[in-house]
């Protein structure tokens, strides 16, 4: 694919979102003018990128689509929701011609060209009288040659007087002059000078000439007009065909400004009537003829109509837009970057992270204070340079929250429903390759609170709830994580329920006593559904887990907190990136740890008398601890003193104890291979400064074991002695 | 110069322009256009789309007409079938003439020689 087809289909992309958006928007505000330019653009957009490349089923289609657009933006037709709803299919429609045209389309030429004919046939309603289709411009009706009633000449006759104000318009006659001369030969010419005032009145930016030509040429009067196209309006242009009759030229004489006699002399110096014909014609015709003169004069009127129009419209146009063009301002700033090349970038960075960490543990093993001293300050702008490089690869999650507005849409119609969508915190910055990733979790988590969750209008009511549910979608960061919230104000989980069909499946032994965080969480279990019916978004049992799955591939987490008839909240966490960390070094057992600083709160010393305990006093407060010597089976002796390092996750904290604390790093998170996927407690390993291996340590999963242990431990008190 | 919001349209007409040998200075919306005008560039030729973000086609046309230097340079601008009321606004705001998108290497050439002095 060549370049300029590549950014075609980028381009195209980008305006069906922006087209999608807003046609979403209008919706709610269908006299919004600024939006039904902004869509009547985008398709605009679209359509003469597609002619650019030469795709023409694009842009063939989205000229129809433009054509309604512009009755809509016009107000010769209403914005309905039916008009909504075909413009949205005909956006999708344009989405799969694009892709089509990428060659990565899915579906069938006969299903595009089936599907396109039906909504060219729907779009037909919303033409003028029926019809939007562009009828092929009308061939001009070619002139008509006049056999010759006289002898001789054989030119096209050009009478041209040029607007005062085609300098200004940044035209030189001479121009069109010698354009002519491309199209034939010019047998004569004439200047006329007669509306030239006095050298003092004469302003020199005006101009005032005007031409009578003789063109021998074997093109026909459209080529010829069309030189002239740029000036029509406003010059007086007269094109007579070759062999015209002399009524004719009396006709034209009459109808232009100049004296009636002169004009006859010019027009007989150039060749185009002889005296004799000129003389006869003058004398047979004493009545002046003005076929011409109305049309001019109407011209001329709607010209004065629309430069008294003029001024208001600009002003209301600059009110309208100066809004749209503060964020134009912003968007013109942006630069595009391939995305390999900022990953490519992030590398490396890490790389030098891990090169900066070998250099200032040199200089420390050294004992150089110069040296110390220089490294420190690089290790300081490596930092920044960290930060800043992260910081490149970050995007705000509200156009990923954007696009559910279609989705909420759409399903609530499928499902008779009535949702309103709410999105707080869509400035929330996130790494791109998460955002990419989370899109699919997310939207999957939206269809089931749609589906399952917010009831029919019906039943809403009659549980004494507003008819309309509310989806509310929340991001903000929380300690070194993005928050992502997905709630509803629906009908809740049904605990008995899952549990019931939990225990069908043989997912849980029915003598089990589970707490209600328990059996919530078994809606990530695999095959678990209480769906009583699949509908086509959700409900195949398939969803959940994978949902989890996917998440914690990201090394985030989900959790589920319900109230029957009141709703469902589902909590996201996410890591802000995937490639670089602040992290707290530890040693356990002489193996190094790093914990993400972020989660780290303080770091206290334990004293020998709670060794055995797995759980430490924090100034009054008991918090559970977990020590990493047990958890990971690590040899060698307990030191006398341990310390426990603090940790706070999602609200919960706990004690991480350690042999020796080591200090603050940055790691550069390698990712764990295949093998290790199943190991708990880990999150990932980064390479210190010494070449030395260190594990990062999964927070939130330690933080689980060390729960669930305790909780085996209460429910078979026996297991404690053992 | 050519000013153009749509990368399709300014990668395809500079490109057209550049074999027919005009150096070409591109801008993806009038305010940027606005900007290297303002920062010394002397076009001999300004072709610009109307239908931008932010500031159109026509309030630039009027703006660059404004400047003493920029008086008398020819100023295209591309436009559909579509748009014919607007040929004459952008006329009235001192563009010289039109082309229309999408426009073949060969009128598009002979466009710019009408107009190019």
């Amino acid at each position: 694919m060549d370049e300029l087809k590549q950014v075609f289909l980028q381009e195209s992309n980008e305006q069906l979102d922006a087209l999608e958006t807003l046609l979403l928007e209008l919706e709610n505000r269908p006299d919004d003018e600024t939006t039904l330019n902004g869509i009547f653009r985008a398709a605009h957009t679209i359509k003469g990128a597609a002619g650019m490349v030469e795709c023409a089923a694009v842009e063939s289609f989205a000229h129809v689509v433009e054509n309604v657009l512009d009755r809509l933006r016009n107000h010769e037709i209403a914005v309905t929701t039916e008009l909504a709803a075909l413009m949205l299919g005909c956006t999708d429609h344009l989405r799969v011609l694009v892709a089509n045209e990428a060659g990565v389309a899915q579906v069938t030429i006969e299903w595009i060209e089936a599907q396109g004919a039906r909504l060219l046939a729907e779009l037909g309603q919303y033409g003028p009288g029926g019809q939007v289709f562009a009828t092929p411009k009308a061939a001009e009706a070619g002139v008509e040659r006049i056999p010759s009633n006289r002898s001789g000449h054989n030119c096209w006759h050009i009478s041209v007087r040029f607007g005062p104000d085609v300098l200004r318009q940044g035209m030189d006659p001479e121009n069109f002059l010698r354009f002519l001369e491309t199209l034939g030969h010019i047998q004569h010419m004439e200047t006329l000078t007669d509306i030239m005032p006095p050298v003092a009145e004469m302003d020199p930016e005006l101009c005032y000439l005007g031409f009578e030509i003789s063109l021998e040429s074997s093109v026909d009067k459209q080529a010829i007009e069309d030189i002239f196209a740029f000036v029509r309006d406003e010059c007086r242009l007269a094109i007579l065909p070759p062999n015209s009759k002399v009524a004719d030229y009396l006709e034209l004489i009459e109808s232009l400004p100049e004296d009636t006699l002169r004009l006859g002399e010019i027009l007989v110096r150039v060749g185009a009537l002889t005296a004799d014909e000129l003389a006869e014609g003058l004398r047979t015709q004493a009545i002046p003829a003005a076929a011409e003169q109305p049309d001019v004069l109407q011209i001329g009127e709607i010209l004065v109509a629309q430069q008294v129009v003029q001024p208001e419209l600009v002003a209301a146009a600059v009110a309208k837009q100066t809004q749209v063009s503060e964020k134009k301002a912003q968007d013109a700033k942006l630069i595009r970057v391939p995305a390999d090349k900022l990953d490519h970038l992030i590398n490396l960075v890490g790389e030098l992270v891990i090169a900066g960490a070998a250099t200032s543990l040199l200089a420390h093993t050294r004992r150089d204070g110069e040296l110390i001293e220089s490294s420190s300050l690089l290790s300081r702008l490596v930092e920044e340079i960290r930060d800043a490089s992260l910081q490149l690869r970050t995007v705000q999650i509200g156009e990923t929250f954007n696009r559910f507005h279609r989705l909420v849409r759409d399903a609530c119609k499928d499902l008779g429903k009535d949702v309103q969508l709410v999105i707080n915190g869509g400035e929330t910055e996130l790494d791109k390759s998460i955002v990419e990733k989370i899109g699919d979790p997310l939207m999957h988590l939206v269809r089931n609170s749609l589906d399952h969750g917010i009831e029919l209008p019906a039943v809403r009511e009659a549980a004494g709830k507003n008819p309309r549910g509310t989806l509310t979608l929340n991001a903000c960061h929380d300690a070194g994580n993005i928050v992502i919230e997905v709630i509803d104000d629906g009908a809740g989980l049904n605990r008995d329920r899952i549990l019931a069909k939990a225990i069908e499946r043989g997912l849980v032994d029915a003598e089990a006593h589970l707490s209600d965080r328990e059996i919530f969480d078994l809606i990530f279990a695999p095959g678990l559904s209480t769906a009583e019916q699949v509908t086509n978004l959700s409900g195949r049992g398939v969803g959940m887990d994978v949902v989890r799955r996917n998440l914690q591939a990201l090394r985030g987490t989900i959790n589920v907190d319900s109230h029957s008839g009141q709703g469902t909240r589902l909590t996201l966490r996410l890591p802000l990136t995937l490639a670089i960390i602040d992290g707290f070094l530890v040693v356990s057992g002489n193996r190094s740890y790093v914990i993400p600083l972020d989660a780290v709160v303080e770091c206290i010393e334990r004293p020998e008398s709670e060794h055995n305990r797995n759980y430490f006093n924090l100034r009054g407060q008991v918090l559970p601890a977990v020590c990493l010597r047990e958890s990971f089976s690590l040899p060698g002796e307990r030191p006398a003193r341990e310390s426990v390092v603090v940790v706070q996750y999602a609200g919960q904290r706990a004690g991480i104890v350690v042999d020796r604390l080591a200090g603050e790093l940055q790691a550069v998170i390698k990712p764990l291979g295949a093998i290790f996927r199943h190991l708990q407690g880990i999150g990932g390993s980064t390479i210190l400064g010494s070449g030395e291996v260190a594990l990062i340590l999964d927070i939130s999963a330690l933080i689980k074991i060390s729960g669930q242990a305790e909780q085996r431990l209460i429910a078979r008190p026996e297991l404690r002695n053992a | 110069m050519l000013v153009d919001d749509s990368a399709t349209v300014l990668l395809s007409i500079s490109g057209i322009l550049a074999k027919a040998g005009f150096q070409v200075v591109t801008a993806n919306s009038a305010e940027d256009g606005q900007k290297k005008l303002a920062a010394g560039t002397k076009p001999d030729l300004l072709i610009t789309d109307l239908n931008m973000p932010g500031m159109n086609g026509i309030e630039f046309i009027k703006v660059v007409r404004q400047r003493s230097d920029l008086r008398f340079m020819p100023i295209l601008f591309l436009t559909t079938e579509s748009q014919q009321s607007k040929r004459v606004e952008a006329k009235a705001a001192g563009a010289s003439g039109w082309i229309v998108k999408p426009a073949t290497a060969e009128t598009l050439l002979s466009t710019i020689k009408l107009v190019l002095r």
